[in-house]
């Protein structure tokens, strides 16, 4: 505005063009009265009366033309707002792909859209109920001629199209597997293979001993003891499970009067089958024979055993073997399998002449009939051997704080003998490495949270070993890898006490037996359980760590006490 | 007649690696099949359009030219249609078995 006044009254020279034309002369007499103060024009404000001053006194000097600043103003367009809302589904039952109508716009659209929608409805009624032919509808047309030669040829062509197993699309370059990666890797750890468990015979019993055969890998045995619930049932069962086939029914059951504590395959006897009792009895199955009910069974009497017997093992060659049997009272017998009515040799384990050593678990190491480690109740562990002068237990090892419930001697045949090392399991939670060379433990292994039930080396790999707890836990500690923490765990579903682990002779499967009466047996993924060429030699050195680890350890506890 | 239909679909669908057979008439409705009922639906109308599809763009780039079979190979499995004027054959196969 202020511009404008200025324009007016500073410079009266520039009019403003478009009304000069307005002015008709008549008005020119009115104007010229008022032609006294061109410069100094009485202020006001209001821009339509300047307008006439200028153009009375523009009028009166005579009309001049001129360029007119005209001042461009945009003002941009109202901007429509509005939503196109679009889904995804296909385009046949799109019903609600509508624009969101603006509200100004609100009446002639909503009429539109509604007829829209009306018709996208049927059509999408249409789509989700598809015709459905009646069954006669439907056989009418197949029976019709041209489904007939519809079908000939293309069956025709469908056939031949089967038969070609052409894989165009294979890749050697090995790019496709890597999707699979992922599956690979899972299967790295431990896979569930089979549960074996028996409505009526495993049921509400706990699995007490395992053990696989040696003639045929599919046979596993696994024993039991009594079932609480069913007291006119027999105390012990031992089932023989397979592997082989799919059924799930035990390929042999047997029974005996007393809970059986352990069981074996009978090495050099394909069809015998050696149980030791609750009661101290030792009882053989026969599956040549029709009987469930043993056929040979060990005296119940002094010269025999009268204790639990935890621990049988046929020990020996094919020309002379024995069966070793040792029981809770320290009495170790040896048995010939002709022959169960009376013990061919045994022996008591006493401790320096007056403990008798409670033995809960025995193991021989590989090759080795005479000598023995056994673990007891009172968590020591001893060395023993059979016969010559020293027969007995040799020497003591510091051992467990709880009782021992596993032993197992290194059994991995390869380059290097690892003969002389064993594992220990016991309820102190832990289990520890030892050399029947030193009676200190060579490595203590401190992961499990409860009681560990049992431990086994694995027969083809020399440094890798399994462990099981009672909360359910599968441990594989692979020594090569790590000392500290098992390679691959699993937990067993539903978490139940497992009472016991054996591999199988081939090293690729885990059998496991809990407390609920279930064999679980676990395929273990190669990357874990097939040895490498140098995982001897890996693990030679993985002993010299683990001695020089347990020598400074001793030099700082020593140094701790004297300090 | 209808007994060598039936003998040959039969053949078909004991072929080692067969998932499925299915039948399809002109407008995409099943009328045999070896699948349950959503899974034989889905096929049917998602193989039909794209059918329709692959022969009209047959057509489109020679008039003269027509669709006379669709194989469509995926990671897990292969698909084969034979199209015909008024019906399809729709055969599903697991190729590795």
């Amino acid at each position: 505005a202020e511009a404008l006044l200025q324009s007016m009254g500073i410079s009266p020279d520039i009019p403003n063009g478009k009304d000069t034309h307005t002015h008709t002369p008549p008005h020119s007499s009115a104007s010229e009265g008022n032609n006294r103060g061109n410069v100094m024009l009485p202020w006001d404000p209001d821009p339509c009366a300047l307008q006439l001053h200028s153009d009375s006194e523009l009028l009166g000097q005579g009309f001049r033309l001129g360029m007119a600043k005209v001042t461009q103003v945009d003002f941009p367009p109202k901007e429509m707002v509005s939503y196109s809302k679009e889904t995804q589904t296909p385009a046949d039952t799109q019903t609600h792909t509508q624009a969101k109508p603006e509200e100004e716009m609100a009446d002639p659209k909503p009429a539109e859209d509604s007829q829209e929608e009306k018709a996208d409805e049927e059509e999408k009624q249409e789509e989700v109920l598809p015709k459905e032919l009646t069954e006669e509808e439907k056989m009418h047309l197949l029976n019709s001629e041209e489904f007939m030669a519809f079908f000939d040829r293309g069956s025709r062509i469908v056939e031949r199209a089967l038969s070609e197993r052409v894989d165009v699309c294979f890749d050697y370059s090995g790019r496709d597997l890597e999707d699979r990666e992922g599956e690979m890797q899972a299967g790295a750890k431990m896979s569930l293979s089979r549960v074996f468990s028996d409505e009526r015979w495993s049921k509400n019993r706990v699995v007490t001993c395992l053990d696989w055969s040696p003639q045929y890998p599919e046979l596993l045995v696994a024993s039991y003891n009594s079932n609480d619930d069913a007291p006119h049932e027999p105390d012990g069962v031992a089932l023989v499970w397979n592997m082989k086939y799919k059924k799930t029914t035990p390929e042999y059951t047997f029974h005996c009067q007393s809970a059986v504590m352990s069981a074996a395959f009978a090495r050099f006897h394909p069809n015998l089958i050696v149980g030791g009792t609750y009661s101290g009895q030792i009882v053989l199955w026969d599956n040549r024979s029709n009987k469930r009910t043993s056929v040979q069974r060990t005296p119940l009497s002094a010269s025999a055993h009268t204790h639990p017997v935890y621990c049988v093992n046929v020990v020996g060659t094919e020309n002379a073997h024995n069966l070793i049997s040792i029981s809770t009272d320290g009495k170790m017998c040896s048995w010939n399998l002709d022959m169960l009515s009376q013990p061919q040799d045994s022996l008591e384990l006493v401790f320096k002449q007056s403990k008798a050593v409670a033995v809960t678990s025995m193991a021989f190491p590989l090759g080795d009939v005479n000598n023995f480690v056994v673990g007891s109740e009172d968590g020591s562990l001893y060395t023993a051997c059979r016969h010559g002068s020293k027969a007995g237990i040799s020497d003591v090892f510091d051992g467990h704080h709880g009782p021992v419930t596993g032993l197992s001697c290194h059994s991995a045949g390869g380059p290097v003998d690892f003969s002389h090392l064993f594992i220990s399991a016991s309820f102190d939670w832990t289990v520890k490495l030892w050399t029947t060379k030193s009676t200190r433990p060579l490595y203590l292994f401190e992961d499990s949270c409860d009681y560990v039930y049992d431990v086994m080396w694995s027969p083809t790999h020399p440094a890798l070993f399994a462990c099981v707890d009672g909360s359910g836990r599968l441990d594989l500690w692979n020594l090569n890898n790590d000392t500290e923490v098992p390679s691959a765990s699993v937990v067993v579903d539903g978490s139940p006490a497992l009472n016991r682990v054996r591999w199988a002779h081939s090293g690729r499967e885990i059998a496991t037996g809990d407390s609920d009466g279930q064999v679980l047996v676990y395929d273990v993924g190669e990357k874990i359980c097939v040895p490498k060429a140098d995982e001897w030699t890996r693990f030679v050195h993985t002993l010299v760590e683990i001695n020089e680890n347990r020598d400074e350890g001793d030099e700082l506890a020593a140094q701790r006490l004297l300090a | 007649m209808s007994a060598e239909v039936e003998e040959t679909l039969k053949r078909i669908q004991t072929h080692k690696g067969v998932i499925g057979t299915i039948v399809v008439n002109a407008e995409g409705i099943p009328i045999r099949t070896t699948l349950d009922n959503s899974t034989t639906v889905q096929y049917a109308g998602l193989l039909h359009q794209l059918t329709m599809k692959a022969r009209s763009t047959v057509r489109d780039l020679d008039p003269q030219n027509d669709l006379t079979f669709l194989r469509i190979r995926s990671k897990k499995h292969e698909i084969m249609v034979a199209p015909d004027k008024e019906y399809l054959l729709i055969v599903i196969q697991n190729p590795s078995e």
